[in-house]
Order: structure tokens, then C-alpha cells, then sequence
């Protein structure tokens, strides 16, 4: 079986839903969190597949900047984490509703 | 490459590192100081912008940046809101408990994002700057690391932030893989011909998504009220200007720049979008309790209202007309009304509720008596805001409904979209007149100690007031840049 395009873009695809899948379903922010890396990978094989498939580099080289962007965005967002539950000693969401009419 | 057009970025970059570095050797006492001087600092970039830049053509970094009227247009807007931000903090910095001196570099930081979106012409550079500035907030929302409703706004944000992020990454993937193109000249050469390919259509379609959450637009506003309120003051005010007009140049940029054609077929989910934010907007505001949570919905409903100004630019783009950039001109004017009624707003919202835990609209009474010129200035924001003669609300909207009623003889649902916009503008006058209404007639006044104003608070306001003013008073030269700026797109 020969393994085209169409192949990585299904299995890019299926990584997105799951991942926003444990965003929507999930309770617990540090999986909720993990869903959402995930579904940045799920672009990032996407881009290198679509560089990959039509000769053209610019899409791995951005693959690089959102790469370094997410290593940003988690260091800040676990430091958040970590300290909101130093302040509750709860990462669960439902915990989050402080703030209502 | 051209790494002089960069030369606002760089400035940026270097105030703040500098002040990072100055942070060090100051004593704590003396932190506060900075942000004047970061505040003079980017007075100086401003003043050197408007005198020595001129809006070139010339692209930098393999055209992935522009330096056009639009973009300048827009760091001139950025930078006037940063330090009117920075000053603010400045008054604010003893309710922040981690350092003061982070705070001003962070909000240089977020300002390099907002410069850096503002030249964005590559999807690349959208991606990069969209993220500084997100980041960064994330960060200056939850800078008061011991209350807990600033965490949770920091947490709230974070989570959406990310989301929204994803989905522009995925969408930007999708758009390449059919176009084989991230730049927006070279794709608006190419877009023509995916008009029909799903896959484009829905990989730009999650773009917008991305886009539609920087500005809090139906269906992705959910995190601006609790954000708006749980944010440190500073920061909320920064969000509501700085972070939505970013998320709107954007949006000007893809659409009528990287692909026009497909903008004018998607007039009417513009329209249907626009609609329902300002209606959304405006009715949650009605019950709410907390005055930045008001204005977290009521930013929901100026969103709604700048996007009625790009729909009926996208109606344009098929149909030839007399003043294609009406539309788009008008948004820019009335971001400029915006910016001063908001941040005067949230300049009050510093100083009068110094000493109260929660913001709620109650603790504003007996304003009136305490200091005139915070209650003058939150009235004329108010009134501003909700859209009332002569201020610079008022021919912001009024621009924006000519924009689109001109539109309606091609497409009655312009009718419609004005119809609701309006129906709006009347709901919002109950809850504008209702914190004008605690301000002076409230009858539960327990503190009426007048409330002292800094030299630099004073002048900020007037400053506020002026611009509202001006703006309202006599549009002209305001009007003229806005059409100069939005030639640099292809309406």
C-alpha cells in the first residue's frame, strides 16, 4: 500500500478531533491541556505532510515556529496552573466559577 | 531585507528590555517611576513615528511584513493605547503584589505583538504575533497572583486562548496544503480558483475562528466577561483595545487583502455574525452587576458593531460602488473613538474603586460629590460609548450604518443588520444610563471622602476627554487617515 497524502491528513484529522474531544469532555485542566497540545501537533503533521507532498519547505519551516510558540505557551499556562492550585488545591473546572452575574 | 522598516519593533523591543534591565538597580520604592519612563519612552517612539515614518510599500523579510498606511495607521493606534495603558499602571502598581517593573515590560511585549500583527502579511507572522500578544496575556491577567478571580481570569483565558489557537493552526495547515501558499499577495493570486474546494474553504473558515476570538465575536466571546472582570484593571483595558484592534487588523488583512474573492461570497455570515454579537452583546449587559463585566459584554457589542463596518466592505468587493472603502474606513475612525472612551473608562474604574474588593456599579456612588472630573470622565465615556452626539461614538456608528445602508438597495439583509444594530444602540442607553445614574443619583453613598488625583492621572484624562472630543467634534482628520489607510487593501 503506497501512503499519500490523504492518509496523513486523516490521521491529522482524527489527532484534532481527539484531542478537542478531551477538551470538551474532559474535567481535570492538566488533560484538558494535553488536548489542546495535541491537537497543535495534529496541525503540525499536517504542515509537514502538505510541505512533504507539494516540494515545498515553507510549511516545515513554520512547523518550527509553532513548535517554539507551544513550548512558551506551556511553560506560561503550567505556571498558571501551578499556581491557581497552590491558591485551591483544585485543578478541576467546575472549581473555576468564582466569577458569575 | 529591510530591517530599517522594523524600526518601531526594534524600539519597542529595546524600551523593554532596557526596563527589565533598569528593574534590577532600582529600588523597590523607586520601581513605580519605570513606567513613567516607559510611558515617555514610547511618547518618543510615537512622536518619531508621526513625524519622520511615512507609510512605504516596500516589503521586509521576504514580504512577509508590510510597513503600508494601514499598518502604520495601526501602531500609531497601539502605541497611543500602550501608554495611556502604562500610566494607568503606573497608578495601580500597589494592588499589583509581584513585580511592578515585569508588569511594564510585559505590556512593551504585548505592544511589540500588537506592532508586529499590524504589518502581518504572511500567515507565519499572523501566527507569531497573534501568539506574543495571547501569551503575554496570559500572564498580565493573572499578574495579581494572590486573588483569586485574577487566577481564574488567567486560567480561563489560557484555555480559550489555546483553543482558539489550535483551531487558527489547523486552519492555516488546511490553506496551505490546497494553495501550497502562506504569504497573503501570493495566495489572493491563487484563491480565486479554490472558491470551491471545501477544504480551503472550511481551513479558512477555522482562521476566522482564531480571528473571531481575539475580537470576542458570537459564537467565541465567552471568556471576555469573566477575563474583563477578573484581570487587573491595566490589563483589562489593554485587552479591550490593544488585543481587539489587533484581532481586527487581522481580520481586515485576510480578508480583503489574502482573499477577497471568497470575502464576498461569505457576506452574509458576516452580516449574520455581526448581528447576533451586537444583539448578544448588548442584551447580557443588561443585568450585569460588575462594572467590567458591563464592559466586557458592551465590548462584545462594539465588536458586533466595527464588524457590520466589514460586512458591508465585503459587500463592495463584487459590486463596483462610489466609496468602496467606506465600510473599512469607518471601522478605523471608530476604533479611534473607542480607544479614548474606553480607556478613560477604565482610568476611573483605577482610581475611584481603589479601595473596594469587587467592582460592582453600586460602590460608584456618590462619585458625583467625591471627584467631578472621575465622574465627568466616566459620563462622557459612557455617553460616548453608547453613541450620543457630539462625542466620537456617535459618528463612529453613524459612519458604519451610512456604510451599510448603502448596500441595502443590492442586499436587503443590510436592512436587516442595521435594523438590529439599532435595536441595539437602544438597549445599550439603559445600562450605560444606569452607571451614569449611580455615578450622580444614588442614594446609597456611604463614602463621600473626596478622592485624590495625581498630576499624571489628571493629565490622562483630560487627555481622554480631549479625544473624545476631538474625534466627535471634528472628524476630519481622523476620517482622512482611516480612507488614506484602508487603500492598502483590495476593496
Amino acid at each position: 500500500m503506497n501512503v499519500g497524502i490523504e492518509h496523513y491528513v486523516v490521521v491529522s484529522a482524527i489527532l484534532f478531533a481527539l484531542g478537542l474531544l478531551g477538551v470538551i469532555l474532559q474535567r481535570n485542566l492538566l488533560i484538558i491541556y494535553m488536548g489542546l497540545e495535541l491537537m497543535l501537533n495534529a496541525a503540525n503533521l499536517a504542515l509537514v505532510a502538505f510541505s512533504r507532498f507539494n516540494n515545498n519547505p515553507d510549511g516545515q519551516i513554520f512547523v518550527f515556529f509553532i513548535i517554539t510558540v507551544a513550548a512558551a505557551e506551556v511553560a506560561v499556562g503550567l505556571a498558571l496552573i501551578v499556581a491557581l492550585y497552590r491558591k485551591r488545591q483544585t485543578v478541576q473546572v467546575e472549581d473555576l466559577a468564582r466569577m458569575k452575574l | 531585507m529591510n530591517l530599517a522598516l522594523l524600526s518601531h519593533e526594534w524600539l519597542v523591543v529595546a524600551l523593554g528590555l532596557c526596563l527589565l534591565v533598569a528593574d534590577l538597580w532600582t529600588p523597590a520604592s523607586a520601581r513605580r517611576i519605570l513606567g513613567y519612563v516607559a510611558a515617555a519612552g514610547l511618547g518618543a517612539i510615537l512622536l518619531y513615528s508621526l513625524i519622520a515614518v511615512r507609510p512605504e510599500l516596500q516589503p521586509a523579510c521576504g514580504n512577509m511584513y508590510v510597513l503600508d498606511g494601514l499598518a502604520l495607521f495601526f501602531k500609531r493606534f497601539f502605541l497611543a493605547a500602550a501608554i495611556i495603558v502604562l500610566l494607568m499602571s503606573a497608578e495601580f502598581f500597589d494592588r499589583l503584589q509581584a513585580g511592578i517593573g515585569e508588569f511594564y515590560a510585559l505590556v512593551l511585549f504585548a505592544l511589540t505583538g500588537m506592532l508586529f500583527a499590524a504589518s502581518a502579511n504572511d500567515f507565519a507572522l499572523l501566527f507569531v504575533s497573534l501568539e506574543l500578544i495571547t501569551v503575554t496575556f496570559y500572564v498580565l491577567a493573572s499578574f495579581q497572583r494572590t486573588r483569586l478571580n485574577s487566577l481564574e481570569a488567567g486560567v480561563k483565558y489560557l484555555i480559550m486562548g489555546a483553543l482558539s489557537t489550535s483551531f487558527t493552526v489547523f486552519g492555516i495547515a488546511l490553506v496551505y496544503g490546497i494553495s501550497r501558499k502562506l504569504n497573503f499577495n501570493d495566495l489572493a493570486a491563487v484563491a480565486p480558483q479554490f472558491g470551491g474546494n471545501r477544504i480551503f474553504l472550511f481551513g479558512l473558515l477555522l482562521v476566522l475562528v482564531g480571528l473571531g476570538f481575539k475580537i470576542a465575536a458570537f459564537p467565541f466571546q465567552l471568556w471576555a466577561p469573566d477575563v474583563y472582570q477578573g484581570a487587573p484593571s491595566p490589563t483589562t483595558a489593554f485587552l479591550a483595545v490593544g488585543s481587539k484592534a489587533a484581532g481586527f487588523v487581522l481580520l481586515l488583512r485576510v480578508l480583503f487583502v489574502a482573499v477577497p474573492d471568497i470575502t464576498a461570497q461569505w457576506s452574509r455570515l458576516l452580516i449574520v455574525i455581526s448581528g447576533i454579537t451586537i444583539l448578544y452583546g448588548n442584551l447580557c449587559a443588561i443585568p450585569q452587576r460588575n462594572i467590567k463585566r458591563l464592559l466586557g459584554y458592551s465590548s462584545i457589542a462594539h465588536a458586533g458593531y466595527m464588524l457590520l463596518g466589514i460586512a458591508a466592505s465585503a459587500a463592495t468587493i463584487a459590486n463596483t460602488t462610489q466609496n468602496p472603502g467606506a465600510g473599512a474606513a469607518a471601522v478605523l475612525y471608530y476604533l479611534g473613538g473607542y480607544l479614548f472612551a474606553v480607556l478613560g473608562a477604565f482610568t476611573v474604574i483605577c482610581l475611584a474603586l481603589r479601595h473596594v474588593e469587587n467592582e460592582d456599579i453600586p460602590a460608584l456612588a456618590g462619585l458625583g460629590q467625591r471627584s467631578p472630573l472621575l465622574a465627568t470622565t466616566l459620563t462622557l465615556a459612557m455617553v460616548s460609548l453608547a453613541g450620543i452626539p457630539p462625542l466620537a461614538g456617535f459618528f463612529g456608528k453613524f459612519l458604519l450604518f451610512k456604510a451599510a445602508l448603502a448596500q441595502g438597495p443590492a442586499h436587503p439583509a443590510y436592512y436587516w443588520l442595521v435594523a438590529a444594530a439599532i435595536a441595539g444602540v437602544v438597549i445599550s442607553l439603559w445600562y450605560y444610563f444606569g452607571v451614569v445614574h449611580a455615578v450622580y443619583w444614588s442614594k446609597e453613598a456611604a463614602n463621600l471622602s473626596p478622592i485624590s488625583i495625581s498630576r499624571t492621572m489628571r493629565a490622562t484624562l483630560y487627555a481622554c476627554v480631549a479625544g473624545m472630543f476631538f474625534i466627535g467634534l471634528c472628524p476630519g482628520p481622523l476620517l482622512d487617515c482611516a480612507a488614506e489607510a484602508v487603500k492598502a487593501l483590495r476593496l
